[in-house]
């Protein structure tokens, strides 16, 4: 846009002031520091654009109206149209109170950021609703799945479960009944292997977990919970 | 709830399923959702004048008037909008802190009318933004003041209350002289003997003219001795008096005791007890002659009487750093002069410049100006460093003074902005802590009321009632689901802190009494196992080690860690302490086990209730432990 030849303008201003001052060695510091400053500013002041309304239509299953309502409230909160990983775990953190909902905000954005770039854009987030809240069944596995797969490596070992499992039951937080053990993770996570590890080989697959999750009444149920969330 | 955040309610409820899998318990039902109206415009009217947004806009923000269901009592059928009978000017900001999220405070604005404004639409001011946020409590602050200036100013010539008992009416009577008139009196009283007082301390030495016997003049002290000291007895009595009856009606007597003016009025009064007490001992005599001297210590008793002489000792003392500069400055500079003089002067003859510390006296007497005359400089480099020295004295000592004294109306305001501020924090702080605090409060009085959301009013009440006007019950249902959803993942309940400190004294009461008597029937194989674990960690957090036997000592010491611990924050933390400490207890627990099936009397439910009620593999770990043993 044309805010860049306005800085290069007064940068070249400020050049030339400089050398004009013979005694400006600390003041160049920090003039460049502050040059360092607005050129970060005028980086993360780059707007992100979402696709046009009809793609994001095709792509997801919401319909115009509320791809509309969801875009004016996702701008609300983050203007410049992306989210980072703090400003995601604060807003997650706003709902558990009592207890320190960040490592599983820290999960939940990488299970958002698809394309791993740091920043959750409209699409990601839109593409993750779309899917949890108007998926197959098959598809709100694959993507739990995904969410405990913490190296995406298509397995699920027993320490990433741990790791999620601890994330979950710190946002409970301490003041629980009855009180949390320090043992709870680890016997929750003991519990799912033996109901999901059908070979015995200390990893989850995503068949063994789609099968199980499939055989199982109460993940089901429970699965169809938030279809009219939106 | 911080405003706002209910748009990212949807996005939270769905990232839930990520907890579907593991979860441990069936989910309970989600709330009964109302039909979704569509997001409209909604037209209001403030005065005539028309403001427009969209509904979900205002219902970002479900526990503020324009948020909530209370705007229905707005409605205006005959024209379709919303009518406020308030002012536009300030709803404009109103409706702006909807829109972007922050409240700004227009310096335009009268406080008083602003505030009114936010208390009508339920808006804290603790929401307003950084940029206006020290502005808005800045000319709070003045107007306060302002309305308790009047209000001081009616009450001081109010009555006492008559339920004082005679202690405060006492004290009040000392620190306010003006409230009754026996306390005027007392204060013309004793400031008429301080003045007495120290005019005798100055007359007693003037000499009186001579006597018959002496061939010089003595003083009128030695003359109307017998005077002079009744004068002075008098004046003691008083100021002892005074003295204990202060002590007497002191609220806080150590820090009476401890306080500036008492030091002062001991200082004054205690030379004369001395002098009662060592009047035969010759020996002592000159001693008590400088004690004598502390006497005049009397005057700064003044400063009980005079406001401005407490506000000089306080700068005094504020910008003690300020001073100390200046001195060591003025040291520096003194010895460079005066080591420079002595050394010009040395060669000539007959000069009083006899040593370095000599020539201090002089290099004073030049700096600041004085120019007695008794020491000058003879030779010509001696007077050329004269006068360099006067020249610089004049720098060294001007140009500190302004400094100081900027320094002093720059500490002076500093110190009460800074104070200001942080005090401003802490509230500000325990204001939003206590809006969290009572959204989380509101999920507890929600399960225990057992009632499902339709009936949120319950939830609202408890929920900080002086911070919010009315919830949405919707996104309150949604929210507390969201959270019952979290307990039956990990099967486990949100209780409040006094539930949880209470649980946690039972088990560590539980211990300890089956400890005592069950030292016998433990396992050695459990102890082994976990008072390795408990040894390691005995070392740190224990404020008073006990090393006494084996299990006595260390369930000592973790009842001491429960009591003196009061983990106030959530951090990760304190959160691992304390689950450090839930694992000694658990390691308890085995032994517990094993003493409860032997004993027939179980005096503490809340382990048993664990075991009955907790989730399957919870009892299935016990029962393991069990049969090992």
């Amino acid at each position: 846009g044309f805010i860049y030849p306005q800085s290069s303008n007064k940068r070249g201003l400020k050049a030339q002031l400089r050398k004009l001052i013979p005694c400006s060695g600390g003041r160049r510091a920090s003039a460049r520091t502050q040059n360092s400053v607005e050129d970060e500013l005028e980086l993360s002041a780059v707007r992100h654009r979402p696709e046009g309304l009809e793609q994001l239509e095709a792509q997801t299953r919401f319909t115009r109206k509320e791809l509309q309502v969801l875009y004016r409230g996702f701008k609300n909160e983050c203007p410049s149209g992306v989210v980072n990983e703090d400003t995601f775990k604060d807003i997650y953190s706003q709902f558990f109170p009592q207890g320190d909902a960040s490592t599983y905000a820290h999960f939940l954005f990488n299970a958002f950021d698809t394309d791993h770039n740091g920043s959750v854009s409209f699409e990601d987030f839109v593409m993750g609703l779309s899917i949890l809240l108007r998926g197959s069944v098959q598809e709100k596995l694959n993507w739990a799945f995904n969410l405990y797969d913490i190296n995406k490596d298509g397995y699920i070992t027993k320490e990433e479960m741990l790791d999620i499992m601890k994330a979950i039951y710190d946002m409970m937080g301490k003041c629980t009944y009855p009180i949390l053990k320090e043992e709870a993770p680890r016997q929750h996570v003991e519990i799912f292997f033996q109901k999901m590890d059908k070979n015995k080989d200390g990893v989850v697959t995503i068949d063994e977990f789609i099968d199980c999750c499939q055989n199982d009444e109460n993940i089901m149920r429970s699965m169809q919970l938030f279809e009219n969330v939106i | 709830m911080a405003a706002g955040v209910a748009a990212w309610l949807p996005f939270a409820r769905a990232a839930a399923i990520g907890w579907m899998p593991v979860a441990s318990t069936p989910m309970p039902a989600p709330p009964r959702e109302k039909r979704r109206t569509q997001d409209g415009l909604i037209i209001l009217n403030v005065s005539g004048t028309k403001f427009q947004t969209w509904r979900n806009t205002l219902e970002r923000y479900p526990d503020t008037l324009l948020g909530s269901t209370e705007r229905d009592f707005f409605f205006h059928e005959e024209t379709n909008e919303y009518f406020f009978d308030r002012d536009p000017d300030i709803f404009r900001h109103i409706l702006n802190f909807y829109r972007t999220g922050k409240l700004h405070y227009p310096r335009h604005e009268c406080i008083s009318a602003y505030d009114e404004e936010l208390a009508f639409f339920g808006i804290i001011p603790e929401i307003i933004g950084d940029c206006c946020y020290e502005e808005y409590k800045d000319r709070r602050r003045e107007n306060a003041e302002r309305i308790q200036d009047d209000e001081d100013n009616d009450n001081n010539n109010d009555l006492v209350t008559p339920d004082m008992t005679m202690r405060e009416s006492m004290w009040r009577a000392f620190e306010n002289p003006h409230t009754s008139t026996m306390a005027l009196v007392f204060y013309y009283v004793t400031g008429f003997f301080i003045a007495v007082s120290v005019m005798a301390n100055v007359v007693e030495t003037v000499p009186c003219g001579s006597s018959l016997n002496r061939a010089k003049d003595i003083s009128c002290g030695e003359r109307y001795a017998l005077a002079f000291f009744c004068l002075d007895t008098a004046c003691v009595m008083i100021f002892t008096i005074e003295y204990l009856l202060r002590l007497i009606a002191a609220p806080s007597r150590y820090k009476f005791v401890k306080s500036v003016m008492s030091i002062i009025d001991v200082v004054a009064i205690m030379p004369y007890y001395i002098g009662l007490v060592m009047t035969d001992n010759e020996d002592v005599s000159g001693a008590f002659v400088t004690l004598r001297v502390f006497r005049v210590f009397r005057i700064f008793k003044f400063s009980r009487h005079s406001a401005g002489l407490r506000i000089l000792g306080y700068t005094l003392k504020s910008c003690a750093s300020e001073l100390g500069f200046l001195l060591f400055s003025l040291t520096m500079a003194i010895i460079i002069f005066a080591t420079v003089m002595f050394y010009a002067e040395k060669g000539s003859t007959a000069s009083k410049f006899t040593s370095i510390p000599a020539a201090f006296w002089y290099t004073i007497v030049t700096m600041t100006t004085l120019g007695y005359g008794d020491m000058v400089p003879k030779t010509i480099v001696g007077k050329i460093f004269g006068s360099i020295c006067s020249l610089s004295g004049v720098l060294v000592i001007a140009l500190p003074v302004p400094v100081i004294v900027s320094n002093f109306s720059r500490i002076y305001h500093q110190s009460q902005r800074a104070e200001k501020r942080r005090a401003q924090k802490k509230t500000r702080l325990a204001r939003i802590r206590a809006a969290k605090r009572g959204g989380a409060s509101a999920y507890l009085q929600y399960k225990r009321n057992g009632l499902p959301s339709d009936a949120p009013d319950e939830a609202s009440k408890e929920a900080g009632q002086a911070l919010v006007s009315k919830v949405n019950p919707t996104f309150e249902s949604q929210h507390h689901h969201l959270l019952h959803c979290l307990e039956r993942t990990t099967n486990h309940e949100f209780v409040d802190e006094q539930t949880y400190e209470t649980s946690c004294m039972e088990m560590t009461l539980a211990n300890q009494t089956r400890s005592r008597s069950s030292s016998v029937s433990s396992s050695p194989h459990g102890l082994s196992s976990c008072c390795s674990r408990r040894n390691k960690r005995k070392s740190f957090h224990v404020p008073n080690s006990t090393t006494g036997g084996g299990r006595h000592g260390s369930v000592q010491e973790l009842s001491t860690i429960q009591i003196q611990e009061r983990p106030l924050s959530n951090s990760r933390s304190s959160l691992n302490a304390k689950l450090e400490e839930t694992a000694q207890l658990n390691c308890d627990q085995p032994f517990i086990t094993a003493a409860i099936i032997s004993m027939p009397t179980p005096p503490v439910t809340t382990p048993e209730g664990d075991e009955s009620a907790g989730s399957p593999d919870y009892s299935q770990s016990n029962i393991v432990r069990v049969s090992a043993l």
